[in-house]
């Protein structure tokens, strides 16, 4: 099952730059939105599924510990004053940057579970997906963001020197805390988005 | 230890006695006084020499003596201390005195303090020997592993000799010094200062707190025979982790034994209010400050993320995995073998899991230790309990290889061995392109490709050959194995345009593995010529002028290809005359022939050739000596035997037909070599009960003779149809009786007689049942000469319809059979008699009757035809009389008077009996209304008072009934009788008028007896049933009983249901109108009586 869910992904991931005519900033726009939509539905069964392989006390039922932060990553919270306040350029840089942070996190969480969860498949394939979805955000909003003729900002190793000494407890919560993240920023993108359909309507 | 001379006894002396005489209170407590006194007194004098001298030693070799001063002498004042130690020496010193160990034994010692001498003993037993304090040069500690390491040194080199020395450590923790742990170590002071090293593995880890260790030692010198003693501690040294202020948890990413036990301990300067083992939460252990830790006990092993432990503080969790899990198995099923002797691959099973996964995981390192060399397993991403395999790049030169495959992981290692010699483990890869080639019709070369390198060994190979419809065979074949991995053989013995399967497995010499089968690979072999000629006969036609050529096909394995056509020739001496070709599916030709000697020759053809010719002989060899036998098969075949004649050269042949077919006949032939003499023939066209006939013929000199005619069944059975017969003559006691064959195709076996039955009787009644079953009047006659047709019946009875039947029967049954009735000729004599002797009977009985009614003439007329009738007569006006007791109609519930009816005879006669059967009807069915209705219409009423009286009927049924079921017994007696004995009414009824007695409660359950006994009672109680009670039978009215006491009591009273209209109304009542005016007649109860 994973090879088309792949294969649907690609679809919605390849850059616009493959496809012949350009898209209009409204196509793109709702590109991006219906991906987010996509990225949303599938949060739950990915933390789910990530929470489930850690052991207990993190797959008991309602698990949740919101003081766990991770300073490599943005917030995704914002108050609504501000959000609502945030230019265009503005909004949509701060998506990309969340997203490229929370790709190359996502590429560590993955590798992480490679050493901690080798016999679970399901969880290693999620987490691919999870990536590559991050990354065709990326490159949607990107794209967007060049459409509407605004600047783009250059990508930026957001990890640093951080990760490689971690211990598996420090691995397990840094992955809890990535995907949920993920899901935050999944959350807030499909709102930018949603405004920026409002704002640029086909 | 020490003697001091004091001159003090006297004192005391005095003091004891002084108290031995006081004996008040006052005398105690001066005694006390005194003492003291005398005590401090003996101080005094005592300190003002030197005392208690101790010796001590830290090294064996210098003796450090003390000794208390006397009193008032100052700080530096000077003794002389003398040793006689052999030689008298005397130092003169301060307080202390280092003097070189002594000798064992008592050495007097003297001190001089000015005028005041001490004199002491001194032995080396009471010299204490306290090592110096010990010094930890280093204590460091690996966190890692919880371990900590000491370094100290042992400063041998100041004692004399060799020696023993118990090292005591303790462990303290925490601020507060626990003490943890007190272990001993020993070593051997060697002369030298020596460092030594001690470690110590903690239980928890030694970050969670301050660790302490101290130091101490006891020497034990074997000579020294002074106290030992232990040293002092030495100073402390602690191991405390500098936190950076961040809360840790520690171990980390530990890897344990399971079942073993584990601290966790988490450094902090929050309070932890909560741990979790999993989910399980755990008591903390509380450590300096708000450091804590937990003991999991015997902890199970953990799945492959490993165990969480988690330290809860108020706004964070903080935390640690532990993974549980095993050693590595010894790895089991070590097995090396090589597919192409290029490559080693050796697999093996990893035994028990280790619960361990990623970096975790066993890995393994196969090692060859004749080159040295080794591969390590790469781990694989997901563990599995299937087999491991590593590959080995073979060495040139090189046959034997001892591998250890080595599994580590974190918990340990083990490891398993093996020597090999690869020559002798060589498990070929499956053959692949598998080709065949023709070489001629019964050989193909078959080549295939092996992939290795087998130059230096031998090959052994297994072909397996299946053709269809056949046992696989398999052909094993050695040869030398090649560098180039192709092969090529040659198959041969094989059958011409036959498809074969072909499929190839080989292994090496020595026997190790069989390779997997190759693909299979399907191959048709060429055509090659027919083997032989067709199996031939010929049959002249039934005019005689066409010879017929018959052939039978050849089979797949004699035509060796496809039968494309047959040519079929005939040549006598003079010419050679030949057929066109005749193709395939047709094996059957005629030639018209003359009846010289033609020798018939056919041969069948196919793409390669022709088969050689099978020849025969146009003309049989004629034999006159032929008789025609017969035979009975086995069911599905006949078995034909004949002597062995050695004039038959070629061989035997039968043919058989069904007998029933017209000429020329040939269902089938067989031919059995010359040298048989018995043939079982077997065909699917046979049937059982259908004649056959065999002809078994001889050959000589490709001619052939008949032998023998026999006609056969395979299976007899029962004729289908019964011989034809008829009667050709009947007197009046006997018949001729003459029939007719049954036709061959009816009769399905061989005939093997009749039989004969006859018995009187007629068409209609007689049936001939059960002809089989013996029955007396039936004759039988068995005939069994098949060539009789007639029979003759005798002693017969004249006039008399016999039944006869006829049937024949075979082998196989009999057949059905054939009946006719036939009626025997009239004996005249005996019909003269017949008639006759009925007459003259009647003759005589009429004369006889004229005189007797001649003679007795009077009385006649007297008796029958009174010329005054005797009013006593009239069976009327009796009737009247007697029997009216009770109402007029049938009911005898009813409590009417009983008054006497009037009897009017009228003309209408034929009322009579609808009379009699109205009233009977009324009184079953109850129904008082119909007697009302019907009485108008009576013209003729009977007064009748019925006897009534109920009794259980047997049939549970008739009870169910209701009013249905009653039966009523009419004593017919007490009806008519009276008219002979009038008087004897009274005597039994005295009491007549007493009251009516409902027969209702007449006790008819009781037995006779009981009746009998309440007799009396019955006399007197008023009415009574116009019967002798004790008559009556509770049985039913057809039982014998029943009819004996009737019989016996000389009564026509009997029990009858008044339903039964067969009692009360005969049938035949129409017949005896005289009956009408008494309304029942002689001629009933005479009618009726065989019904009781």
């Amino acid at each position: 099952f994973l090879l088309p869910a792949i294969l649907c992904l690609l679809t919605l991931l390849l850059p616009p730059l493959s496809r012949g005519a350009p898209m209009s900033p409204a196509e793109r726009i709702t590109q991006a939105y219906n991906l987010a939509l996509s990225m949303q539905e599938n949060m739950s069964t990915l933390l789910q599924t990530y929470l489930q392989a850690q052991g207990s006390p993190f797959s008991d039922p309602g698990f949740s510990a919101p003081e766990l932060q991770l300073s490599s990553l943005p917030p995704a919270d914002i108050s609504f004053k501000t959000w609502n306040a945030l230019d265009d350029g503005e909004r949509l840089s701060r998506v990309q940057g969340a997203f490229l942070a929370l790709t190359q996190h996502l590429q560590l969480v993955g590798d992480d579970q490679r050493d901690l969860n080798p016999d679970n498949p399901i969880l290693l394939a999620q987490l691919r997906d999870a990536r590559l979805r991050a990354q065709g955000m990326l490159g949607n909003v990107a794209a967007i963001m060049t459409a509407l003729g605004l600047p783009n900002p250059r990508a930026e190793d957001t990890l640093g020197l951080v990760p490689f000494g971690a211990s598996a407890f420090e691995r397990k919560c840094r992955g809890y805390i990535v995907i949920r993240e993920y899901g935050h920023w999944t959350d807030r993108a499909v709102r930018d988005l949603a405004l920026f359909k409002a704002k640029y309507p086909s | 230890m020490m003697d001091i001379f004091l001159c003090l006894k006297q004192p005391s002396r005095m003091v004891d006695s002084k108290r031995m005489r006081m004996t008040s209170n006052f005398q105690w407590i001066l005694l006390t006084f005194l003492l003291l006194y005398l005590m401090n007194q003996v101080s005094s004098q005592k300190k003002r020499t030197p005392h208690d001298l101790k010796c001590v030693t830290n090294n064996l070799q210098v003796w450090d003596c003390s000794w208390r001063a006397p009193s008032g002498a100052g700080r530096g004042a000077a003794y002389e201390v003398c040793i006689e130690n052999g030689s008298h020496s005397c130092y003169r010193l301060e307080k202390n005195t280092k003097i070189p160990a002594l000798s064992p034994g008592d050495h007097e010692v003297t001190i001089n303090f000015g005028s005041s001498i001490s004199k002491f003993t001194l032995n080396e037993k009471d010299v204490s020997f306290i090592p110096d304090t010990p010094e930890i040069l280093n204590l460091s500690a690996d966190f890692s592993t919880s371990t900590l390491h000491l370094k100290w040194n042992d400063k041998g080199s100041v004692f004399p000799r060799h020696s023993n020395v118990i090292w005591e450590i303790k462990i303290l923790r925490k601020k507060n010094m626990e003490i943890v742990k007190i272990m001993t170590h020993n070593t051997t002071l060697n002369g030298k200062d020596t460092v030594h090293h001690w470690s110590w593995t903690s239980d928890m880890p030694l970050e969670c707190a301050t660790h302490y260790v101290g130091i101490r030692c006891h020497i034990d010198d074997p000579k020294f025979s002074g106290h030992k003693e232990w040293s002092n501690w030495s100073l402390l040294k602690n191991i405390s982790w500098s936190s950076d202020s961040q809360t840790k948890v520690f171990p980390q990413d530990k890897v344990i034994l399971v079942g073993s036990d584990i601290t966790v301990c988490c450094v902090t300067q929050e309070k932890v209010v909560l741990a979790l083992i999993g989910s399980t939460n755990c008591p903390l252990i509380h450590l300096d400050g708000e450091n804590v830790a937990i003991k999991i006990h015997n902890i199970s092993a953990s799945e492959s993320s490993g165990t969480n432990v988690v330290f809860s503080v108020e706004d964070n969790m903080f935390g640690t995995v532990i993974f549980a899990g095993y050693p590595p198995d010894i790895p089991q099923k070590l097995n090396c073998e090589t597919y192409d002797l290029k490559e080693i691959v050796c697999t093996w099973n990893p035994g028990r899991p280790t619960s361990l996964v990623g970096p975790r995981n066993t890995s393994y390192t196969l090692f060859e230790s004749f080159s040295g060399k080794c591969v390590r397993y790469k781990r694989a991403e997901v563990p599995t309990n299937e087999s491991y395999q590593l590959f080995f790049q073979m060495l040139s030169n090189q046959e034997i290889y001892n591998f250890t495959l080595n599994a580590r992981n974190p918990l340990g290692q083990s490891e398993s061995t093996l020597l090999v010699n690869v020559t002798e483990k060589v498990h070929p890869h499956t053959p692949t392109s598998v080709k065949v080639k023709d070489i001629n019709s019964t050989a193909v070369t078959l080549s295939w490709h092996l992939p290795g390198n087998f130059a230096k060994i031998k090959l052994l190979c297994q072909i397996e050959i299946n053709k269809t419809n056949s046992v696989h065979e398999l052909r094993n074949i050695t040869m030398k194995g090649v560098e180039n991995s192709s092969y090529l053989i040659a198959v041969d013995k094989l059958n011409p345009y036959t498809i074969y399967t072909f499929r190839i497995r080989c292994s090496t010499k020595p026997f190790w593995k069989w390779s997997k089968w190759s693909n299979e690979k399907q191959y048709l072999t060429t055509e090659a010529i027919p083997s032989k000629g067709p199996d031939t006969w010929r049959e002249w036609s039934s005019d005689g002028k066409n010879l017929i050529i018959y052939w039978k096909p050849l089979s797949i394995n004699e035509a060796n290809g496809k039968i494309l056509s047959y040519n079929v020739s005939c040549s006598s001496d003079e010419e050679t005359q030949s057929l066109s070709e005749i193709l395939d599916p047709q094996h059957k030709a005629e030639i018209q022939l003359d009846k010289n000697d033609y020798i018939i020759s056919v041969v069948a053809k196919n793409s390669v050739g022709s088969s050689p010719p099978s020849k025969i002989a146009s003309m049989e060899i004629p034999n006159d000596d032929l008789k025609i036998e017969q035979a009975v098969g086995m069911g599905n075949g006949i078995l034909l035997t004949w002597n062995y004649d050695p004039n038959m050269t070629c061989d035997y042949v039968i043919k058989w037909c069904n007998s029933s077919r017209s000429e020329p006949c040939l269902m089938d032939w067989k031919k059995v070599p010359s040298n048989s003499t018995e043939t079982v023939i077997e065909s699917d066209q046979f049937r059982p009960g259908v004649r056959y006939n065999f002809f078994l013929y001889g050959c000589r000199n490709q001619g052939y003779q008949l032998l023998r005619s026999i006609i056969g069944y395979v299976e007899e059975l029962a004729p289908t149809v019964a011989p034809n017969f008829t009667v050709e003559d009947t007197s009046a006691d006997s018949i001729l009786v003459r029939w007719e064959d049954i036709p061959v195709e009816e009769l399905r076996g061989f005939l093997r007689g009749y039989l004969f039955y006859f018995e009187k009787g007629e068409r209609d009644t007689s049936k001939m049942r059960g002809l089989e079953s013996g029955r007396s009047d039936i004759k039988v006659k068995n005939i069994t000469d098949i060539s009789q047709k007639t029979l003759r019946i005798v002693d017969l009875q004249g006039k008399t319809s016999y039944h006869l039947v006829l049937r024949a029967y075979t082998d196989g049954g009999m057949g059905p059979e054939k009946s006719m009735f036939v009626v025997t000729k009239e004996n005249s004599v005996g019909l003269i008699i017949a008639i006759l002797i009925p007459v003259a009977v009647a003759v005589i009985v009429g004369v006889v009757t004229s005189i007797l009614c001649y003679r007795k003439r009077e009385w006649i007329k007297e008796t029958f035809y009174p010329d005054i009738p005797n009013p006593e007569n009239c069976k009327a006006l009796q009737f009247q009389k007697s029997v009216c007791e009770g109402s007029s109609a049938l009911k005898t519930l009813e409590m009417n008077r009983c008054t006497p009816n009037n009897v009017e005879v009228l003309e209408t006669r034929s009322m009579v009996p609808k009379t009699e059967d109205t009233e009977i009807i009324s009184a079953v069915a109850e129904r008082p209304e119909d007697s009302s209705d019907v009485e108008p219409e009576n013209h003729v009423v009977v007064s009748y008072c019925p006897p009534v009286i109920e009794e259980e009927i047997a049939n549970p049924g008739a009870d169910e009934a209701g009013g249905a079921s009653q039966v009523i017994y009419i004593d017919i007696q007490s009806m008519y009788q009276p008219q002979a004995k009038p008087e004897e009414e009274p005597e039994n009824d005295p009491v007549g008028g007493a009251g009516y007695k409902p027969q209702m409660h007449l006790p008819v359950t009781s037995t006779v007896e009981d009746l009998a006994a309440e007799d009396d009672l019955d006399k007197t109680a008023g009415y009574r049933p116009q019967a002798n009670v004790n008559t009556w039978n509770l049985v039913s009215p057809d039982s014998p009983r029943s009819t004996d006491s009737s019989s016996e009591i000389v009564s026509f009273g009997s029990p009858c249901s008044i339903n039964s209209r067969q009692f009360l109304i005969p049938p035949k009542d129409e017949e005896s109108p005289k009956s009408s005016g008494g309304g029942w007649s002689f001629t009933n109860f005479f009618q009726n009586k065989p019904n009781d």
